[in-house]
């Protein structure tokens, strides 16, 4: 299958005063893969993520998402282009019920400027909400408010937040960070079956994962990209086991 | 009786007393409560355009008696100095305070929490002081006063805000339309994506949403909100004052959304009905009656967070029967009527 980007990061860099936090990246991810982002802290992993999903400006360089310039748009633009995020903290809205993240995600694309529908009417929306729900195994927490859900299900939910938008390309950010085996296992599990029908980045720390799951990894490293290749290709890589890997654990 | 249904009979039954109340208080007190009351409900519309923005979009304004003032001048000036008729005027009014609140939302909704907080006082300051020294348009420290145009007039029939049980009626129809207006608006779409940008406004931005335009629509609906309050308060006192657009009014407000509970729709109408009883039964026998105000809301932000609509809440879900599962049903939530 040819490969066609879907992602195209073009010399971008990030300076905060006088810190290069990204230091010229130049980085593509493909269609029907799933990439994986990994470095050690500091790297500029989130960053570079904050840069592609417009929460950051970047200083010089540009990045292309489904060929289109996105390199100043704004948050919600780059959201409706079909580009979802999840962020290392993770971040839902607390105070509404776990059917309401759903829903208020899903209805963000049917529009939000109609004052006089009622959420019931909003059918596409509901549906989706509760196709969601279903999906990910929520259902029993539809009506809980976020902010009692388990660190699991908050991170799951922030997930389906992200799905709910209908997104061509997922940005994932440390998704199994800080949680317990089981709930790595089942996320995990959801991230493969998700990166069949959705084109997903993900930052992560846990090796084994990355590994195990991506198709292509970029290696970040004091803000630009040190190598990228398959996870083969990887673990062979003398710069890479120097820089990051560590000589200790070959 | 589940929750919803608790609530709505609640609801029923203050707006049977509401529209019996011309009847109904004079039988118990005195017959200038039914003018008291129809001031509160006024008042509480103010606190409600507080509460729209503190309670379901997350922006404290120090600021909403700015819009007050403009219902208030728009219908003052429209009627002794542009000899318009009522509704021209009550127009003009509504119409004034949502166009100041588009331009002045446009720059404020910018900033968020004290630096949002800091510019709808100084924009409030602005125009109170304008207002004071424009003499010849506002008149100045006298205020603007007018004289009743009808309602309608057919031949010799008149109907006019002159008779009180018109006035009356007229109010709370009015009162009553906004308050159906913001609960239908907190039900759709509109409503919840204010609620996101309370909740998180990183994320309301990710999942696609124009979180700016989201705080500037919530900033116009309660300019509109608080300049309808205006346009009757002036009916109400036939005139119109700059003491009414002074960042204190706007401060009062706040409490009242406070005490009945932001985030609650109804809420604002008890913070407002229990402070003006306060005001009009103590003032007179006990001048420092705000130390009173000042311990009340000290209390309810420590031990009643959400106000007391939250409490009321709390206690309806307490005796109320678990609801039926119904995912599509939002109704045992807090931020319901």
């Amino acid at each position: 299958m040819t490969a066609t980007p879907i992602l195209e990061i073009d010399g971008v860099e990030k300076h905060f005063g006088g810190l290069a936090a990204l230091g010229g990246v130049h980085a593509t991810v493909d269609s029907g893969k799933l990439t994986a982002v990994i470095g050690p802290n500091g790297a500029g992993k989130t960053t570079l993520f904050n840069v592609i999903t417009g929460i950051l400006n970047p200083s010089a360089g540009s990045i292309r998402f489904m060929g289109k310039d996105i390199t100043n748009s704004s948050v919600h633009e780059i959201s409706r282009l079909g580009l979802a995020r999840t962020l290392q903290i993770k971040s839902v809205f607390h105070g509404m019920t776990v059917r309401e993240n759903l829903w208020i995600a899903a209805q963000s694309r049917q529009g939000i400027f109609r004052p006089f529908t009622s959420m019931k009417a909003c059918r596409v929306a509901n549906e989706r909400a509760d196709a969601l729900l279903e999906e990910l195994q929520l259902t029993h927490l539809a009506s809980q408010e976020a902010v009692n859900l388990s660190y699991g299900d908050v991170a799951l939910l922030e997930i389906g937040i992200a799905l709910a938008t209908e997104p061509k390309l997922l940005l994932l950010d440390e998704p199994i960070c800080g949680m317990g085996p089981a709930e790595t296992e089942r996320t995990v599990e959801k991230i493969r079956e998700l990166s069949k029908r959705i084109d997903i980045v993900i930052i992560e720390h846990d090796i084994e994962v990355v590994f195990d799951i991506s198709d292509d990894i970029i290696v970040m490293a004091l803000g630009t990209v040190l190598a990228r290749g398959t996870p083969a290709e990887i673990s062979e890589n003398a710069d890479v086991r120097a820089a990051y890997l560590g000589d200790d654990d070959a | 009786m589940t929750a919803a249904t608790i609530n709505r009979l609640g609801l029923a039954l203050v707006a049977l007393l509401t529209v019996a109340a011309p009847w109904l208080l004079p039988l118990v007190v005195d017959e200038f409560w039914v003018d008291i009351y129809s001031e509160m409900l006024i008042w509480s519309l103010l606190a409600a355009s507080v509460n729209l923005l503190f309670g379901y979009v997350g922006l404290l304004s120090f600021g909403q008696a700015l819009f007050f003032g403009m219902g208030m001048y728009g219908v003052a000036i429209g009627v002794a100095k542009l000899g318009l008729g009522f509704w021209p005027a009550f127009g003009l009014g509504v119409l004034l305070a949502t166009v100041m609140a588009l331009i002045a939302g446009a720059l404020a909704v910018r900033l968020t929490w004290h630096y949002f907080a800091i510019i709808t006082v100084v924009f409030s300051l602005i125009f109170y002081f304008a207002a004071l020294s424009w003499k010849p348009l506002t008149g100045g420290d006298d205020g603007l006063s007018f004289s009743m145009p009808p309602i309608v007039s057919l031949g010799d029939w008149e109907l006019s805000l002159t008779d009180p049980t018109v006035q009356y009626y007229f109010i709370i129809a009015m009162v009553g339309i906004c308050y159906v207006l913001l609960g239908v608006i907190l039900k759709s779409p509109l409503g919840w994506a204010f609620r996101t940008v309370r909740e998180n406004a990183t994320r309301a931005s990710l999942i696609g949403l124009n979180v700016y335009l989201i705080r500037l629509t919530a900033f116009v609906i309660a300019g509109f909100i608080a300049g309808t309050a205006g346009a009757l308060f002036a009916f109400f006192g036939r005139y119109a004052s700059a003491s009414y657009m002074f960042y204190h009014v706007s401060g009062e407000a706040v409490v009242w959304a406070i005490i009945g509970g932001a985030g609650t729709l109804l809420g604002p109408v008890i913070g407002t009905s229990l402070l003006i009883v306060l005001r009009e039964e103590l003032s007179h026998i006990w001048e420092h009656y705000q130390i009173l105000v000042g311990v009340i809301v000290i209390l309810v932000v420590i031990f009643a967070p959400k106000g007391l609509g939250g409490l009321w809440h709390a206690l309806v879900n307490r005796i109320a029967r678990p609801e039926t599962p119904d995912p599509v049903a939002g109704d045992k939530r807090e931020d319901q009527p």
